[in-house]
């Protein structure tokens, strides 16, 4: 599919993909500014900055943006990750310059009063309670494994944030961010759809154009150390009432050959139920009844730009005990490392992997593409890079395969978190 | 506080675009094999990825009182092998298609398929057909299995909304499937393969079979249908098991101590999917707690911040509905909040709302019907299954943006007073009753 990539005056990279599959259109804006380097005392900043967008700016008051959106027959959503905040819309292909005026206009400035953080405080506690606190395994692993696993804050910190930090938050700070951080020389703007590229350049200059860039502050040292001992940690937690288990790995450098080895030991060795842990663990042991695993559990081993870990996860019984499963977890994980893979595997690999871009590019209704594309723009300057994806995988060897898991799926690269179920055995119930 | 920043002058209208491209539904080709098997083929996207699924009428409403979760036991066994191929055989050449085989039992129907690349999808019809068709549900696998569901039970049951939804089905439906949820750990560790055997030998038939193509389609996918399915046997019919759910006011607390949210849900039947109000209610549940503009959304959340993510919807069953409001909410406010849900319920029921306010969710609900037919294969597939499951027409789906547009405010109140009665109302709250018990108790 074709991509035009150009940079307007003020920094903001525009990404256009035009694909007239369907009459809709996906508009998205990153904004490269992720949870991981959010202010020190202010822990899940980012995330509730995130709610403040929709609060109100100078055209559209609170609600409204929503309500503009929603009543031009579409959807919408934002997000925080690690390395950036995006806001998308997929609407209609005739209101593409209703949502194009409607993101230019946040990204001028917001306009919102003390009662609409407070407000967003309780909203994003209650969501933090939901997720977490009331949950069993609530954050289980892709909260909690960061922290365990990583040794810079950046990296190692409560994402979601610790209720006190959210309650903290000022007014001051919700402006201090969005000076720092919300300028177009920091954001990319993609879109995916039905759309004509030359009417979307004149509209992404009239409505984009005018708004001034800031000057970005220094990038803080993110990187991670080389792990040199396997770290084991547990986790009481007192609602639930199996043991669970993650283990996780650093990843390779992203774009190296290595990273691409990785994406395909992630298929061989966790996707699919013909994949190799699947079959020890599930159907040839059976320690549990399923395993789930991601590059990267908020998103996908593309859409982030810095440490990451590898982390697969599975749910157990208290009969069997952690040390057995990651004995029979090392049989299989040391059969990559002591010899090149065999082709069909890797074949076969490939094949899930080639399967699998295309269900990421074309993830609801073309967002997917959007992300990938945003996100190449602003860690890459590069969007086209999704189109050499797929060469990328195919130039992976079962020498290459060989050597990553013994430096990346070294136990000494690994933490293991084990949680430890707290449950009472019975919940009582009160018939009213 | 003041605002910030401060902005001055009037504010500018958004732009509104050209009018809307046309969209029309694909075309779909259906045929039923001589067996009684049903095939769609439904052609989308540039995409080289197909989506295929057979929907089989064997699900929790055929199962008896003692035999909850079999239909999910046998869901799980049916992966285990077929008279000519092993497990692991069928996950590899599944891989190798680029998806694998996944099956899927609800309250009607197990859904055996998979997502594979465009090219494989004939080869991949032929390896559903011996999966659906010839399982050989080995008794080696039952014990592990079983341990699985156990496990899965146990997990399930430590969730606070899992055990409201419980608690709201069985009281909906006190004496169908529909209302039992969960099996006792005996009962589940007592099946049988003989049980599941039967289970499948007794459900799982071609008469009772719709199969779904949907996606980029490579070769001859309805001669790839007939040539793997047309053996199956016919066999018998699905067995209908109508429901008649619980129109009566009940309150129920299920305490979770220290909890520091309450889940709630507050629900009552409405009228079903063949209905002329079914539409009518679509709209009205969008308005009043569907969307996230709509009125509960922005009251308890927007307004008063008591929770994260409440929503309403219109639940379905086999010819039958209900609405459903759901929202975890602090412990503290768990009171206030059912207030507050009511207060719109009431408010809804004693006023129609202004045409603008039905304009907006009139739109949203006509771009959303391009949404869920553009967005996956699996969504198209999704709604013909719906459809069809439900006896309807398939004009229900083109018709559907008309029928949208054509509700009135007045319909939105009528709507609500008809079937959102206070009264008829089950009412379920998962939370620490010690703290609550006071809140709650004007809501008996």
């Amino acid at each position: 599919m074709p991509i035009t990539y150009y940079k307007l005056p003020n920094g903001l990279r525009v990404i256009l993909s035009p694909d007239s599959t369907a009459p809709t259109v996906v508009t998205a804006v990153y904004y490269r500014i992720g949870f991981r380097v959010e202010p020190q005392d202010r822990t899940g900043f980012a995330h509730l900055f995130e709610h403040m967008m929709f609060q109100g700016s100078r055209n559209l008051g609170k609600m409204e943006f929503i309500r503009l959106v929603q009543e031009n027959g579409g959807v919408l959503n934002g997000s925080t990750r690690f390395d950036f905040t995006n806001y998308f819309e997929l609407l209609p292909s005739n209101k593409l310059e209703t949502a194009l005026w409607a993101e230019a206009d946040r990204m001028k400035g917001l306009a919102i009063t003390g009662e609409n953080l407070e407000n967003q405080q309780g909203v994003v506690i209650n969501e933090v309670k939901s997720a977490i606190h009331n949950e069993p395994y609530g954050g289980f692993p892709w909260l909690w494994m960061p922290q365990y696993a990583n040794s810079n804050w950046y990296n190692s910190h409560n994402f979601y944030g610790e209720l006190k930090d959210i309650e903290a938050a000022t007014l001051a700070d919700v402006q201090a961010f969005f000076k720092t951080y919300y300028a177009p020389n920091n954001a990319a703007l993609a879109i995916v759809g039905d759309f004509d590229p030359g009417e979307a350049q004149a509209m992404i200059a009239k409505y984009f154009s005018g708004i001034a860039p800031a000057e970005l502050p220094p990038t803080p040292d993110i990187g991670e150390p080389r792990q040199e001992e396997e770290k084991i940690a547990t986790r009481p937690d007192p609602l639930a009432n199996r043991p669970a288990l993650a283990f996780a790995y650093h990843m390779p450098p992203r774009n190296s050959p290595e990273y691409f080895a990785m994406g395909l030991l992630d298929q061989m060795l966790v996707q699919g139920d013909d994949s190799l842990l699947y079959q020890e663990l599930v159907k040839k042991r059976g320690y549990t009844g399923d395993i789930g695993g991601a590059i990267n559990e908020l998103g996908n081993m593309f859409d982030y730009d810095g440490p990451m870990l590898y982390t697969v996860s599975l749910f157990h019984d208290a009969s069997v005990p952690p040390a057995q499963i990651m004995a029979a977890v090392d049989t299989v994980v040391e059969s990559l490392q002591s010899q090149p893979v065999a082709q069909n595997l890797l074949d076969r690999s490939i094949t899930k992997m080639r399967s699998r871009l295309y269900d990421t590019m074309t993830e609801f209704g073309g967002f997917g593409r959007a992300d990938l594309m945003a996100c190449y723009a602003l860690f890459d300057d590069d969007p086209s890079r999704i189109d050499s994806l797929e060469t990328e995988f195919r130039k992976v060897t079962p020498q290459l395969i060989q050597s990553t898991a013994r430096e990346y799926l070294r136990k000494t690269n690994r933490t293991v978190l084990l949680i430890d179920p707290g449950a009472p055995a019975a919940i009582e119930e009160v018939l009213q | 506080m003041n605002a910030l920043p401060t902005f001055a002058g009037p504010k500018e209208t958004p732009p509104q675009g050209p009018p809307p491209k046309p969209f029309h539904l694909p075309a779909t080709t259906d045929f039923v094999l001589p067996n009684g098997m049903q095939a769609t083929i439904v052609p989308y996207g540039t995409v080289p990825k197909t989506a295929v699924r057979a929907f089989v009428a064997a699900g929790a409403i055929h199962e008896s009182a003692g035999q909850i979760w079999l239909s999910k036991l046998n869901a799980a066994l049916m992966k285990e092998g077929t008279r000519t191929r092993s497990s692991e055989q069928i996950a590899r050449e599944a891989a190798e298609m680029g998806g694998q085989i996944e099956i899927q039992s609800g309250s009607h129907y197990t859904s055996v398929g998979g997502v594979v690349l465009s090219d494989f999808a004939p080869k991949f019809v032929a390896l559903l057909a011996d999966v659906v068709a010839a399982a050989s549900l080995p008794s080696s696998e039952l014990p592990r299995l079983q341990a699985d569901l156990l496990r899965d039970l146990s997990i399930d049951r430590s969730q606070p909304g899992s055990l409201a939804r419980e608690r709201f089905l069985k009281t909906l439906f006190p004496d169908h499937p529909y209302g039992r949820v969960y099996p006792s750990e005996s009962n589940l560790q007592g099946y049988t393969i003989e049980d599941v055997q039967s289970f499948y030998a007794n459900n799982f038939h071609a008469v009772r079979t719709h199969l779904y193509v949907a996606g980029k389609l490579e070769g001859d996918l309805r001669g790839a249908i007939e040539a793997a399915f047309s053996d199956w046997p016919r066999g018998t019919a699905a067995p209908e098991l109508p429901a008649y759910p619980a129109q009566a006011r009940s309150l129920q607390l299920i305490d979770r101590k220290g909890a520091p949210q309450s889940n709630l849900l507050i629900g009552v039947p409405v009228a079903p999917p063949s209905s002329p109000d079914f539409v009518k209610l679509e709209v009205m549940n969008a308005l009043l707690g569907g969307s996230f503009v709509s009125r509960i959304t922005t009251n308890i959340r927007e307004q008063k911040g008591y929770t994260y993510s409440p929503i309403s919807q219109i639940g379905t069953r086999m010819h039958l509905a209900y609405w459903l409001q759901s929202a975890d909410v602090t412990t503290a406010v768990t009171g206030p909040s059912l207030k507050e849900i009511f207060y719109e319920i009431d408010r809804l029921r004693q006023h129609p709302p202004s045409a603008g306010e039905l304009t907006g969710i009139q739109n949203y609900l006509a771009g959303l019907f391009i949404l869920r037919n553009t967005i996956s294969p699996d969504a198209i597939i999704a709604q013909l299954h719906f459809v069809d499951a439900q006896g309807l027409d398939r004009s229900y789906l083109s018709g559907y943006v008309q029928k949208v547009m054509e509700v009135k405010p007045a319909d939105m109140q009528a709507m609500a007073d008809t079937y959102l009665i206070p009264s008829k109302m089950t009412i379920v709250v998962v939370g620490d009753q010690a703290q609550i018990a006071d809140q709650i108790t004007p809501y008996q």
